[in-house]
């Protein structure tokens, strides 16, 4: 073969003319030269210190400010507390004052300061592609409200996502006043349509219902997922939490009936996989017990015994007993479902939903819009945030009838598939730099105020949306200050103040309606089962509809249940894989209606019979450098009338194999799952032993930890009956600690870097797994076996029982992560965070995000939890400063405080009254690997259920 | 037959000798090295947009230190003051000296003065100026004879051992609290019973001063 010349390099000055040789006077020079700038570039570069020309009020440079705001998700609001250093928002944190966070955060609101730094972000305006200045873009667009104006808004559509903003509400209200005959459309990928139907054939109104886990003592989930993700997550898990320590008063039951694994399946005392078709049936049969008198259920035995159980229990909890059903059934299950929760009296409020405007609009569906877009009555389409062009249903063709419209307006923080199909596109302001208003779960109203000024030149909806009234320079404080200066109690400015820094706008919540008895629905005749599968789609864990997914921390997040990381799979069961002939990692194609994707088949015990189960949010073509082409586009064959399973899909072997990323396994070997995650039922929890030492054999370490002066000794329990493994204390970790992303290429070498992961055991069967959580970050051992090993003493102890790793001492032997038996060090086997990072995550604005108290590590060294040491270290500061000691559970670390649950106590094992010192009184009280002798520092209580007595154990 | 001169003796000596001494000198040059006000850049002076003298506004006219450095009391860094605070004062006096032009443009620009820093601390060093200041730390222990610097140099070396020696004993280098800003303190006679009183009044703990995860985290 010949040679091919692949670079062709110039001739350079110093090679010499044609000869190529040098002469010995250039040679000399060159060698001169080199030597001489060798030796510049080892002189220490100048470092400058930059003032301010005026100090902001309160900043001081390099100390923490904590603003409250409001994070939403799906349009909900969930109130947050952000670091703010240097005017740079670094972590987020729950708002205890807020009843749609309670203090806690999820996966969602933890990584939002990833995303407002994310380079990918659009920063300018575009018009058909081509870059466009604001000028010509309100000239472009005054014109054409010119004309619309004169039509009296004719062929006019605005296109949102769920609006609960009192001030975005009121500015849609403007105008759909200005413009008539115009239309305010609205749908949200996650959408809740079959719970808001069932309401209104319940009750006639489209109620939103409110549940009170913490009040329920018996809960039947009829494939809903209270405490998996969602913008209700945390009130959710904090109230299913309250009702699970056997300490606590009525401990609950919870029974869940579902399709697919979720978290709550997974926390339940008795779960059952059945298809849809069968849990609206479980529904009738509760509703039976009850005295509804509708059909007769047809229900295997097996269930149907569990079923009575737990209609029984529900019958014996009048006022306790709560029924929740999925999104996956129909709207008559939802109403049948309200009608048992009338009757038993259920802990569940029912209010007016946020999503309306207060002149009473309320928008019309996508269906709707695209109908009218195909039929050309459209010319002017303004879609604020949304991107239905990824994640609308596929059968309503959006990016096709989109072309109709003349006019095509789309704000949005990505230039997405909708941006790109866009005649005008805006960048949006990401929620942290924006000012706003939403509304969560309970209606409770909160401020957004930004915590930066746009970095990239991005608009607020609330800035287009005046545009559109001809209120072109307002700006989104003044709106936002003006929806709520009727509403204020006093003096404006002092109740505007209040509201921002309490994070709510207090006695906003939504009162509770009685809307008197609902109707029983008609129950249609039971659907003759096919043999065709059916696709169960749930929204992503991880990326939620998609939105996230140009979040590297999200990609990078293992989902809960199946570890899965960078692309989602098609679930099956183990029998359902076996009679396809499938294993996990083969590439299959799924054909429904006409449509088909690729997707990768895992195998995954307790998905129901006939069921596929498979997440949105992944295979976005536009999401960025880290969301492109990551997984399968589950949008693709979703139909509007089919939005959460789709019936009649085949499933073809393609052949190919595309290996599922995993970052561990489910632990299911029953030997060590009896013995690393203990369960114990409720019933037997009287015979435990209390153990609060470590371990009873002996030992040659001091029985007590070694005790300095008035000094600390750090520990941390964690509660594994009431962790429900939703990740926020990973993400939460990540932020915090600049905990670097490695990409699927290293994962696939069964790399990552997380110092807290949750380790997924089953106690069940491959049949029916009972699954449970167990987060494991650094043990801090006070017999540490990764100290001894290390040859130049990287990984020591400090006096008040950390045990830490100096980087800057670290050479890399790995030594220490061989002999860790809980295998919790993590080491840099590339700059991941230093100069070879994955995709667009080396580039400068991401480097704003990283918190300042934290080395970032660099290639070649190892490093593992620090019991956020920066937070132990800033409290005793502070603490020393004012001359006292650090308080009883002062110091927070950020798994601690991101957990909905409060499962991670945190504390000092030398103050008598710490929590961590109350938990490890507790009988359950176990610590990892006990009998190895490393005394570990983080210990663990032990799982505890409640099944019914009588079910066996082969029913459940 | 001799292939060897006879003053291949000596050398064949020398070359075993120094094959121990070598390294021993090498190591021991490397030491001096680090150790060096060549590596540390200790007493390096360096140039300033505005050559800001300590010498007159600390020894002369006896500015407290917290009158721009006004957050070394509460955080970690001591701040350098913003172009206000020197136009607290330059608004009045010197208003058109040719040295303060810097100063007041950048007020009028709105730019911000990109002063030289002198002391350098490594990255993965979390140094605080707030406990060392609350536990009777002076400025001038470690910043040196800051007013008498007409350019302000880095007096001490910044090298970990110079860290360690203060965190192993830490009582040689407390004052009482009224003291730490007065750069012309000098220890009493007794000062040995002094500096153990103030060991007890600041409530210093040694055993964990010298934890790496004091400084580095």
């Amino acid at each position: 073969m010949p040679p091919v010349n692949e670079l062709p390099v110039k001739q350079s000055r110093i090679s010499g003319r044609g000869t190529g040789a040098l002469n010995r006077r250039q040679a000399l020079g060159v060698l001169a030269s080199g030597i001489a700038s060798g030796l510049a570039a080892c002189s220490k570069p100048d470092q400058q210190i930059i003032p301010y020309v005026k100090l902001p009020e309160r900043v001081v440079p390099g100390e923490p400010l904590k603003f409250a705001t409001t994070l939403p998700l799906s349009g909900i609001g969930r109130g947050v507390i952000v670091t703010s250093i240097d005017g740079r928002p670094i972590k987020v944190e729950g708002n205890p004052r807020h009843p749609a966070s309670l203090g806690a955060t999820d996966v969602f609101a933890e990584a939002a300061v990833l995303s407002l730094y994310d380079p990918d972000r659009s920063r300018t305006i575009l018009n058909s592609g081509a870059i466009a200045s604001r000028e010509a873009f309100r000239q472009a667009l005054q014109a054409h409200l010119q004309q619309v104006r004169q039509r009296g808004g004719e062929g006019f559509r605005l296109l949102t996502g769920r609006v609960t903003s009192p001030t975005l509400l009121r500015q849609i209200d403007d105008v759909l006043q200005l413009f008539p005959k115009a239309a305010w459309h609205a749908y949200e990928p996650v959408d809740e349509d079959s719970e808001r139907d069932g309401a209104m054939l319940a009750y006639g109104r489209p109620l939103q219902i409110v549940p009170r886990l913490e009040k329920a003592r018996v809960l039947v989930n009829l494939d809903a997922d209270p405490l998996g993700p969602g913008p209700d997550q945390l009130r959710a898990a904090r109230g299913f939490a309250d009702r699970r320590t056997p300490q606590g008063e009525g401990f609950s039951r919870i029974y869940s009936i579902e399709a697919a694994p979720t978290l709550t399946g997974a926390k339940a005392d008795h779960r059952i996989a059945l298809h849809p078709r069968l849990i609206s049936e479980a529904g009738i049969a509760i509703a039976n017990s009850m005295g509804a008198e509708i059909r007769q259920a047809e229900l295997p035995d097996h269930v149907l015994r569990v079923v009575k159980q737990a209609a029984a229990d529900l019958s014996a909890n009048r006022g306790g007993g709560l029924v929740l059903a999925g999104q996956a059934l129909s709207p008559e299950s939802h109403a049948l479902v309200h009608w048992i929760n009338q009757h038993l009296q259920a802990p569940v409020d029912l209010i007016d939903r946020a999503d309306r405007t207060a002149a009473g609009r309320e928008a019309a569906t996508l269906a709707e819009l695209t109908r009218d877009l195909a039929s050309g009555a459209v010319d002017t389409l303004v879609l604020i945030g949304v991107n239905p062009a990824y994640d609308a249903p596929a059968d309503l063709e959006f990016a096709r009838h989109s072309a109709k419209a003349s006019f095509r307006l789309h704000l949005g923080c990505y230039v997405d598939e909708t941006a790109v199909l866009s005649t005008w596109h805006i960048p949006q302001t990401h929620i942290l730099e924006a000012w706003s208003d939403l509304r969560s779960r309970d209606g409770t109203a909160s401020l957004v105020q930004p915590l930066i000024r746009p970095l990239f030149q991005g608009w607020t909806d609330h800035e287009v949306l005046a545009l559109l009234t001809r209120h072109a320079d307002a700006s989104p404080y003044d709106l936002v200050r003006e929806t709520w200066r009727p509403k204020a109690q006093g003096g404006f400015e002092e109740w505007w103040r209040q509201a921002l820094h309490d994070g709510v706008i207090a006695a906003s919540a939504a009162p509770p309606i009685t809307p008197g008895p609902p109707k029983l629905p008609n129950v249609s005749a039971v659907v003759t089962p096919s043999a065709a599968m059916t696709i169960l789609l749930r929204p992503d864990p991880s990326l939620w509809d998609g939105s996230f997914a140009n979040n590297a921390w999200l990609q990078e997040c293992p989902k809960p249940l199946t570890k899965q990381v960078w692309g989602n799979s098609l679930a099956l069961n183990p029998q359902e894989a076996k009679r396809f002939g499938l294993s996990s990692g083969d590439v299959v194609t799924l054909v429904a209606d006409g449509r088909q994707i690729e997707a990768p088949i895992a195998v995954e015990p307790g998905v129901a019979d006939g069921i596929a189960s498979l997440t949105l949010g992944l295979g976005r073509r536009n999401a960025g450098a880290i969301g492109n082409g990551v997984g399968a586009n589950a949008f693709a064959i979703r139909t509007a009338t089919h939005s959460w399973t789709i019936p009649e899909v085949t499933i073809t072997k393609t052949g190919r194999r595309d290996e599922i990323l995993t970052t561990q396994n489910v632990v299911r070997t029953a030997a060590d799952v009896r013995e690393l995650y203990p369960l114990h039922d409720l019933s037997e929890l009287g015979k435990l032993q209390t153990t609060s030492s470590a371990d009873a054999r002996p030992s040659l370490l001091p029985e007590q930890p070694p005790q300095t002066d008035d000094g600390h000794a750090w520990a941390m329990v964690i509660d594994a009956s009431i962790c429900i493994g939703c990740n926020a204390c990973v993400v939460a970790c990540q932020a915090e600690n600049n905990v670097a992303v490695v990409g699927p290429e290293e994962v696939a070498r069964g790399r990552d870097m997380h110092w807290l992961r949750v380790d997924v055991y089953d106690h069940g069967s491959a049949a029916s797994p009972k699954l449970g959580f167990q987060p494991v970050p650094c043990m801090h051992c006070e017999h540490a076996p990764c100290e001894p090993v290390c040859p130049v003493a990287a990984s020591v102890h400090d006096s008040e029982g950390l045990n830490v790793q100096v980087y800057n001492r670290c050479i890399g032997t790995r030594f220490c992560e061989a002999n860790c038996p809980y295998k919790v060090r993590r080491f840099n086997f590339f700059g991941y965070a230093d100069g070879e990072e994955y995709a667009n995550l080396g580039l400068e604005p991401y480097r704003a995000q990283r918190n300042p108290e934290v080395t970032v590590r660099a290639r070649g060294v190892m490093e593992k939890c620090t019991y956020c040491v920066q937070r132990i270290s800033a409290s005793r500061r502070a603490a020393e400063r004012d001359e006292r000691l650090i308080g009883v559970d002062e110091v927070k670390t950020a798994c601690q405080s991101a957990c909905p649950t409060s499962a991670i106590t945190f504390g000092d094992l030398h103050q008598q009254d710490s929590a961590v010192n109350r938990q490890k009184a507790d009988p359950r009280h176990y610590a990892l690997l006990g009998h190895l002798g490393t005394r570990p520092r983080t210990t663990y209580l032990a799982d505890v259920r409640n099944p019914a007595p009588g079910l066996d154990e082969e029913a459940t | 037959m001799q292939i060897f001169r006879p003053g291949a003796n000596a050398i064949a000596t020398l070359v075993l000798a120094s094959i121990g001494v070598i390294p021993v000198l090498a190591i021991g040059l490397a030491y001096q090295i680090v150790g060096s006000a060549y590596t540390t850049d200790q007493d390096v002076t360096r140039n300033q947009p505005v050559p800001f003298s300590h010498e007159h506004h600390v020894g002369g006219l006896g500015l407290d230190c917290r009158y721009c450095h006004a957050s070394v009391e509460t955080a970690r860094f001591a701040g350098v003051p913003p172009t206000e605070t020197c136009m607290t004062c330059h608004s009045q006096i010197w208003t058109n000296a040719e040295m303060l032009a810097p100063v007041r443009t950048s007020l009028a620009d709105n730019k911000p003065i990109a002063w030289q820093r002198v002391n350098k601390l490594p990255s993965y060093v979390y140094f605080d100026h707030s406990i060392h200041v609350a536990k009777g730390v002076g400025c001038s222990t470690c910043h040196g004879p800051i007013h008498q610097m007409k350019l302000t140099r880095q007096a001490a070396p910044l090298t970990m051992h110079w860290c360690l020696d203060c965190h192993r004993d830490p009582a040689k280098s407390l004052r009482p609290r009224e003291a730490v800003f007065d750069s012309e303190w000098k220890p009493p006679a007794d000062a040995e019973k002094s500096a153990s009183q103030l060991m007890a009044t600041y409530h210093i703990r040694t055993d964990h001063l010298t934890d790496c995860s004091i400084c580095h985290r």
